[in-house]
């Protein structure tokens, strides 16, 4: 039964359908509401998980099911779920518009799973711009309209244009080659590899993903954005869906991967730019969401390396660091989003004191910055160190140098983040934090996740390079 | 390589050694933070077993001459595995019986010295982490592994100086020595992948066996030894990164004995002696770092001849020493370095633990207080704090003053006599300034008029019943460590030849400099011990050095050579203004700025449309249309060029 593959998009599909019919049927319930999200984004991941063994073509070869996809699609259930567990009370959104943000978060990540299988252009295009379309209006959600309304428009112009630039990129690849699947586009392209059309069209089409992935330059929506999204899609943006843009540009960089010099400088450009753009501009970032981004942008210029590295090695880096940046990524958020303020976002001074009003948050707070920082014994440094070992093998000891000066730039402003929370004080004293039982749960085992990888990666590397080879 | 063996008694011990300070960690952080008697005694015990281990595994392995290694694969990468284990062997064994030693002793001495302190538990948490990254360090078999609880160490470093939260500065401090360390560790990982590549297993014992020559072209070799130098030089605070240490004295003080001055500083010596075949290989390597280790040395003893502070002294004194244990292992004497690295965690920590002393009772840092206040009528740290300085300065019979003659010997043999009359430089500025800060405490100007009694309103801290209660764990730390200042120059044969082995003594080879070298030595320090006395110690004297009696130098040293000013500079001017204010400007106030204020200025309905014309997004999108635009152009370009 072919359509037994095609389960955990099924699944979603109709738990996004039903979230739809379900708020046509009756008024918002905030507690029931979150709670049945809650399951049903658990039955995904044991679906996803269930389905991890899959393999195939579905829909005349458009789509294609492996150990990568599948292993991505397990990853983007749990982050979606991750992200429903975040969603207890979303304050910043209005309580009518509650059920359509399940609707969107399910099928903007319907369109993800989508992403990391398709094989033919088209198919990746739709899939793209239905997540994109998903998280435009999930960002403008936000209860201050003002504030979601400019963050929207201001991804959506920059999401068309780059969509548009893709489109034309796509034009020009078919024009070129003749070939709209991925794997005929690997067969072709060698011929044509010294052609303008080919490599300007191969350019222009990474455009749409490096908008959704932040890279230099297209990130000038990230900050507004992240600042201006509800803290919970901001999270999910960050996390899932950068986990998702990661996987399909590593697929395209594989199938296409010529061995390109041209292409290994760009993507070398874009990176050294990114990393260091986003560090220097996170510096002298007050709010926690607005500096996130920039960092964001950097870590997308780590993931450039690995992926441009190559081989299994450096794809299998880049699978690694996708992984680790979501857990460490989302911890943060976890942090934010119990911390913010109501109605307003969370300023990096608003952190002091943190240590005494809730140790664990703290706790988890520090344990997530240095790995975002690079720092052993944490999941963050094996995945710096890593990506680094597999350029270094490729011989970009120039890239990699430039790399490692942007971890000790980058230090100084999470470095900022942890002695605000530790040691900073506040000049009235707000109360303790209160977390509910199964939050302390899920914020223990995120800790524990990062140090038990930080010192026993294998697994870990030994999943990452069992899906880069399934992609070889 | 021996596979793992449960049954083996001594994988046993190495397994206790390290493991026992991270389940008290792990107890008191989980449990017993709300008791204080529970966690300290945890703590306590813990590195106490961790010493007997070490002490049994000295016994066992005495006269053991091929290194022991039990590792085991721990993550396969690419096509290389990396071995995680303990290796043991005689420098690895020695250290990890000074860290053990100096961790019991200066836990020890915390329980008097933080007495009353509100996060006395977490102290020691965070004491018991210390000391399991740093034993686990020692141990370690592969320099990945080494290089994650390097790390780790650094960390456990910053909770501690940091530990004091109430002073701000002191989290400055923290900040500072976190980053300063991670620039060098940074270089030091550069290095470590540099050589991974190249020799495809970052095992210690491989690294250091003549193969890496083989597997790595000089010249790259040469250069992953200067990086991973780059490490060393970050955490042993050596120029030019060495304005930390003093900056984190505003830590504890036995915090400042036991990481700055004793252990983890220290650990940067420790790497350079661990992977000192690996360096052998490359001789201009070596003669980089000899130039390093002596310019730190020097530029450190003079900072120390005009700091007022007691701790800033002994910071600045434990870089110029940790510079010359480099200077002996850069010029060849393997046991040179490692033996004054092993004398120096000795009376370097008893000077600080003896300061310590003088700092609890009379809460004041500077040299000049606290003679005025009476330091001298404490007996027993005086005559410590007396051994100490004798040995830092170099004089028989203690320890130091053998180690430096060997250090001097090894220098003798270097390949110019520049670096010996360095080395002697260093001697005599070493004897001056630690009894520069000897004289002015033991003989305050009053000392004649008013013997006993306060002095200039600076009165002793009561003596209440707590401090009388905890004078017991301030002194037995201070005469062990005193003793073994005394008695450690006289095991310099045996330890010799633990280190080297059988046959390599290393007084042989060098008769005729031997001859005059360590009378020349002795002058020296004599000299310095002289001059000293003559300016701050003897009747009438004017208590002002040669050096403030020259403005120029006064300021020169008294502002660490204006490093920090560069630093500053900098960090300050290039960095934080320059970069980041341009990004956060073409961001912040270019875009959004003007976005608001065309905004702010229209009605609410018409801020859609003037968001819009504003041309802003226009202008990004331009950007990014322009990039991409000049990225194909570089197609075109690169085409041409011949590819």
């Amino acid at each position: 039964m072919k359509w037994m593959l095609f389960g955990p998009e099924t699944y979603i599909f109709l738990v996004a359908f039903f979230f739809l019919i379900l708020s046509m049927w009756r008024g918002p319930h905030s507690e029931k509401d979150h709670v049945l999200a809650l399951a049903l984004s658990g039955l995904g991941v044991v679906i996803s998980l269930a389905c991890l063994g899959a393999e195939g073509l579905l829909f005349a070869g458009a789509y294609r099911l492996d150990l990568f996809s599948q292993v991505f699609k397990v990853a983007l259930s749990f982050g979606l779920f991750l992200i429903v567990c975040l969603c207890a009370n979303v304050e910043e959104i209005k309580r009518r518009y509650r059920l359509e943000f399940y609707f969107f978060l399910f099928v903007c990540t319907l369109a993800m799973m989508l992403l990391v299988s398709a094989q033919h252009l088209l198919t990746i295009l739709l899939a793209l711009e239905l997540s994109s379309y998903s998280l435009y209006i999930l960002v403008t959600l936000r209860r201050d309209e003002d504030m979601g309304l400019e963050a929207g428009i201001k991804y959506f112009l920059t999401g068309i244009f780059a969509s548009s630039i893709m489109i034309f990129g796509m034009a020009l690849l078919y024009g070129a080659t003749g070939a709209v699947y991925l794997q005929d586009l690997a067969q072709v392209l060698p011929e044509v590899m010294g052609t303008p059309a080919a490599v300007i069209g191969l350019l222009l089409t990474f455009g749409g993903f490096f908008f959704k992935l932040a890279v230099y330059p297209f990130h000038f929506w990230v900050a507004d954005t992240y600042q201006g999204a509800p803290d919970q899609v901001t999270a999910y943006i960050a996390t899932a869906s950068k986990v998702a843009v990661i996987a399909v540009v590593i697929k395209l960089i594989a199938a296409v991967d010529q061995n390109s010099t041209y292409l290994i400088h760009v993507l070398a450009v874009l990176s050294i730019a990114s990393m260091t753009l986003g560090n220097l501009a996170a510096m002298v970032q007050k709010d926690m969401k607005r500096l996130l981004a920039y960092s964001t942008i950097a870590h997308s210029g780590y993931v450039l390396i690995g992926i441009l590295s190559g081989g299994t090695a450096g794809y299998a880096s880049a699978v690694f660091y996708a992984l680790a940046l979501l857990v460490m990524k989302f911890t943060v958020f976890l942090v934010v989003v119990v911390l913010s303020p109501r109605g307003k976002n969370l300023e990096r001074e608003e952190l002091a004191g943190l240590h005494g009003r809730s140790p664990l948050l703290a706790l988890a707070l520090m344990v997530s910055i240095f790995s975002l920082a690079g720092i052993p014994p944490t999941i963050g440094f094996m995945g710096k160190f890593y990506v680094f070992m597999g350029a270094m093998d490729k011989g970009l000891f120039v890239l990699v140098l430039i790399a490692m000066i942007n971890v000790v730039v980058s230090l100084y402003y999470y470095l900022l983040i942890i002695k605000a929370a530790y040691l900073g004080h506040s000049w009235e004293t707000p109360p303790a934090v209160h977390l509910p039982q199964p939050m302390r749960w899920l914020t223990g085992a995120l800790i524990a996740t990062m140090m038990v990888a930080g010192f026993y990666p294998t697994p870990l590397i030994r999943l990452s390079e069992a899906v880069a080879r399934s992609l070889m | 390589m021996i596979p793992f063996q449960a049954e083996d008694a001594i994988h046993m011990t190495v397994i206790l050694a390290t493991l026992t300070p991270l389940v008290a960690f792990l107890l008191i952080m989980l449990g017993t933070r709300a008791r204080k008697n529970l966690s300290a005694g945890l703590s306590l015990g813990a590195i106490a077993i961790s010493f007997g281990c070490s002490l049994l595994l000295l016994a066992r392995l005495w006269n053991v001459r091929e290194p022991l290694e039990y590792s085991t694969r721990w993550v396969a990468l690419n096509r290389m595995e990396i071995p995680f284990g303990f290796l043991l062997d005689p420098v690895s064994l020695l250290m990890l019986s000074i860290v053990t030693l100096i961790c019991l002793l200066v836990q020890v001495y915390s329980l008097g010295y933080m007495a009353g302190d509100p996060g006395f538990s977490r102290y020691y948490a965070f004491m018991s982490l210390f000391a399991w990254a740093m034993t686990s360090l020692v141990l370690s078999s592969s320099l990945l592994q080494l290089f994650i609880f390097w790390e780790l160490v650094g960390l456990s470093s910053y909770l501690l100086i940091g530990f004091w939260y109430e002073k701000f500065s002191a989290t400055q401090a923290g900040k500072k020595a976190f980053v300063m360390t991670r620039a060098g560790d940074v270089s030091f990982l550069l290095g470590l992948i540099l050589v991974l590549v190249h020799v495809g297993n970052p095992a210690i014992l491989e690294m250091n066996s003549l193969d890496s020559a083989g597997l790595m072209p000089s010249g790259i070799l040469t250069f992953a030894a200067l990086l991973i130098f780059g490490g060393i030089v970050g955490k042993s605070a050596q120029f030019p990164l060495m304005t930390w240490l003093p900056d984190a004295m505003e830590g504890p003080t036995p915090v400042s004995a036991l990481l700055h001055s004793a252990t983890m500083v220290a650990a940067g010596v420790y790497l350079f002696a661990r992977l000192f075949p690996f360096f052998a290989l490359s001789p201009t390597a070596m003669g980089i770092f000899l130039f390093i280790g002596t310019v730190s040395m020097i530029l450190a003893s003079t900072m120390a001849m005009v700091a007022r502070d007691i701790k800033q002294v002994w910071a600045y004194s434990t870089i110029s020493q940790l510079g010359f244990m480099i200077m002996g292992l850069a010029a060849g004497g393997y046991f040179a370095g490692v033996f004054h690295l092993t004398t120096h965690a000795g009376f370097k920590a008893l000077l600080f633990l003896c300061s310590g002393v003088f700092i609890h009772t009379w809460h004041t840092n500077d040299i000049f207080e606290l003679g005025k206040g009476g330091a001298r009528r404490l007996k027993i740290p005086v005559i410590a704090l007396v051994v100490a300085a004798g040995a830092l300065a170099g004089l028989p019979p203690f320890s130091g003053f053998f180690s430096k003659e060997a250090i001097l010997a090894a220098l003798a043999l270097s390949s110019h006599p520049v670096w010996l009359a360095a080395g002697l430089l260093g001697v005599f500025l070493t004897a001056y300034y630690a009894f520069r800060v000897l004289c002015i405490l033991l003989f305050p100007p009053s000392a004649g008029e008013e013997p006993s009694g306060p002095v200039g309103g600076l009165a002793p801290a009561p003596k209440g019943s707590r401090q009388e209660g905890s004078s017991r764990t301030f002194i037995w730390p201070l005469i062990i460590l005193a003793f073994l200042t005394l008695l450690l120059g006289f095991f310099q044969g045996p330890l010799q030849h633990f280190l080297l082995g059988e046959g390599k003594a290393l007084l042989v080879d060098h008769g005729e400099q031997a001859g005059w070298l360590p009378f020349t030595a002795l002058f020296l320090s004599l000299a310095g011990v002289g001059l000293a006395w003559a300016e701050f110690g003897r009747c009438g004297a004017a208590r002002l050095s040669f050096v403030e009696r020259i403005p120029f130098l006064r300021e020169l040293f008294s502002r660490r050579w204006y490093l920090d000013h560069f630093y500053h500079f900098f960090v300050d001017r290039i960095v934080d203004r320059g970069f980041s204010k341009l990004f956060a400007q073409n961001d912040n106030r270019v875009i959004d700025g003007s976005i608001e204020a065309v905004s702010r200025g229209t009605l609410e309905a018409g801020r859609f449309l003037a968001f819009l014309q504003s041309g802003m997004i226009q202008y990004r999108l331009l950007v990014s249309f322009a990039v991409m635009v000049l990225l194909s152009l570089y197609f075109f370009y690169r085409d041409s060029g011949g590819f």
